[in-house]
């Protein structure tokens, strides 16, 4: 299966950590849904929906947890039948990222995706470039941006 | 070859558990009969969901159907099981052909020529990949006919064991992917188990391997397990090689222990030989 | 050692109390996640609770494939230590983390009677 990464350093953490833990699916994001890596999705259309789901999710909590005064929850994770999805996000020196993770519960369980959800935190933020924060999109640049997004991460 | 299918399939009907089901569900796909080919696959999946072969079986009946998304899915489960699984790399390898990722594909051929560096067809693959990438992309090879899964092939090394107890239905020497090497393996009903075993078992190794380096423990040693049915010992007898001894509960685990410790010096002493 | 909730604070003490145990706890067996622990310094209870549930999951599958049934105890031995294994009933998974030279015999025994007693 085929891990992609925009920035270089996200890479090694991230296919460590897919080994590791048996995720079918990550996605590593801004909180706005800018995806800065991927592993295991087969098509691009999948991605962008997929990144706009979890950081809208993401934002949703962040607003409860802000209702609630109290600081953003950790990691939220929904378990179906076959398949569960953790969300967390993950503070690193290129500001705070959202990681999306699907696992096979046949291949995995929350409590093996949580372990080495930690070294991910860790790895990344190891590795992080320290002092840049994500490059904004511009909306004049938005479509090619995303254009040039997808073709690395999908290998083109 | 009607024969052949008529005979699998009253073989399934009789014993519905059986791994005839890969034989079947093959020979089905290369007569073309796909629906037949698809329907014996899925049954033989919610039975073994968890067996590499299972899903490689349904990924090529998948991809001859053209739903290479699916089939994409499959072979990934396959590896997900099976991380060597030669078919699944192939069939990966494949698909990436098709989508013009040549990059891709040339390192799912590489993987599976590590597995199988006397594969022929894999080193014209590569060649041809090697040759496509920055070209115009290579035509994409079909996947090729499955070679007889191990699920299917009849034990012939069963001498690896000759003289020892239990050498003819309860021992069972593995390679780190879960091939069987030598040994034979049947259930309390009589039926031959060994590659179904065998195929799980290269999971637990792995994950026995990781839970003690993980935990500071060091390299682990063995694994001892008590079933309703029986009895288990799994013991690594040299660095890849996986060992299982399995006996009825009246063995006590200690007995058991000391079977594998010498099952371990004849497994030790045929690997050498092979070597 | 780190304190469990008392009603299941006494039945790890069954097992912790075996000289060479360092460590006991009861892991949810489907997540991989930790009910209750009583363990010593060092010992991290998340990894021991993810890992111990991952390898009875497969260790149940293949026991399953040879027809042995589910399993009852199960023993991983390694150079520097020992994790040994009882599933309770309700799905819970009794572990214990020990020394390579423990009582495994009186382990299992302890174990058994801690999974009865969580049901």
């Amino acid at each position: 299966m085929t891990t992609r990464a925009i920035e270089p350093w996200i890479f090694e953490p991230l296919v460590k950590f897919v080994k590791e833990a048996g995720a079918r699916l990550v996605l590593l994001m801004t909180s706005a849904g800018q995806v800065l890596a991927q592993h295991g999705f087969s098509r691009a259309v999948d991605v962008m929906s997929a990144a706009a789901l979890g950081a809208a999710i993401m934002a949703s909590t962040d607003e409860i947890a802000r209702q609630l005064r109290q600081p953003p929850f950790a990691a939220l994770n929904h378990q179906g039948e076959r398949h569960g999805i953790f969300l967390a996000a993950v503070t690193t020196g290129r500001g705070r990222l959202v990681v999306l993770v699907v696992y096979d519960l046949d291949a995995s369980s929350l409590g093996l995706v949580q372990l080495f959800f930690e070294q991910l935190v860790a790895d990344l933020q190891a590795a992080s470039p320290k002092e840049s924060v994500p490059k904004q999109v511009l909306a004049a640049d938005f479509e090619r941006e995303l254009s040039d997004s997808l073709n690395t991460l999908f290998g083109r | 070859m009607a024969d052949d299918v008529k005979a699998l399939s009253a073989e399934l009907a009789q014993d519905p558990d059986s791994l005839v089901f890969l034989r079947l569900g093959e020979l089905l796909r290369h007569k073309g009969h796909l629906d037949a080919a698809h329907r014996v696959a899925l049954t033989g999946l919610e039975r073994h969901p968890h067996l590499a072969d299972a899903h490689d079986l349904y990924a090529r009946i998948l991809a001859d159907k053209h739903d290479f998304e699916r089939a994409f899915d499959e072979w990934d489960m396959t590896l997900r099981i099976a991380p060597d699984h030669l078919g699944a790399l192939k069939g990966l390898a494949f698909l990436y052909f098709k989508v013009g990722d040549v990059q891709q594909a040339a390192a799912h051929l590489e993987a599976a020529q590590r597995v199988a560096p006397d594969d022929t067809g894999i080193a014209q693959a590569l060649a041809l990949a090697h040759g496509g990438e920055g070209g115009a992309g290579p035509a994409s090879p079909a996947p090729e006919p499955l070679a007889p899964s191990p699920a299917a092939q009849p034990l012939e090394e069963a001498r690896v064991f000759a003289g020892l107890e239990g050498a003819e239905e309860g021992l069972l020497l593995l390679d780190p992917s879960g091939r069987v090497l030598g040994g034979a393996l049947k259930d309390p009903a009589g039926r031959d188990v060994a590659d179904a075993v065998a195929a799980y078992l290269a999971g637990v190794s792995q994950e026995a391997g990781r839970t003690a380096k993980l935990l500071g423990l060091g390299t682990w040693t063995g694994l001892a397990a008590e079933g309703q049915h029986g009895h288990v010992h799994l013991t690594p007898p040299t660095g890849s090689a996986l060992l299982l001894v399995v006996r009825g509960r009246a063995v006590p685990m200690g007995r058991l222990a000391i079977i594998a410790q010498r099952a371990a010096v004849a497994a030790r002493r045929w690997l050498e030989a092979q070597a | 050692m780190t304190a469990a909730p008392a009603g299941y604070g006494r039945v790890l003490d069954l097992v912790t109390r075996v000289r060479g145990v360092r460590g006991a706890m009861l892991v949810a067996g489907d997540d991989g996640l930790v009910v209750a622990e009583q363990l010593m310094e060092g010992i991290k209870g998340p990894a021991v609770a993810a890992l111990a549930a991952s390898l009875a999951s497969r260790l149940r599958r293949a026991m399953e494939a040879a027809g042995l049934g589910a399993g009852q105890f199960w023993h991983l031995q390694a150079e520097q230590g020992a994790l040994l294994v009882v599933p309770a009933p309700s799905g819970v998974v009794v572990v214990a983390v020990a020394e390579s030279d423990v009582n495994v015999g009186l382990v299992r025994l302890e174990l058994l009677r801690a999974a009865e007693a969580v049901g």
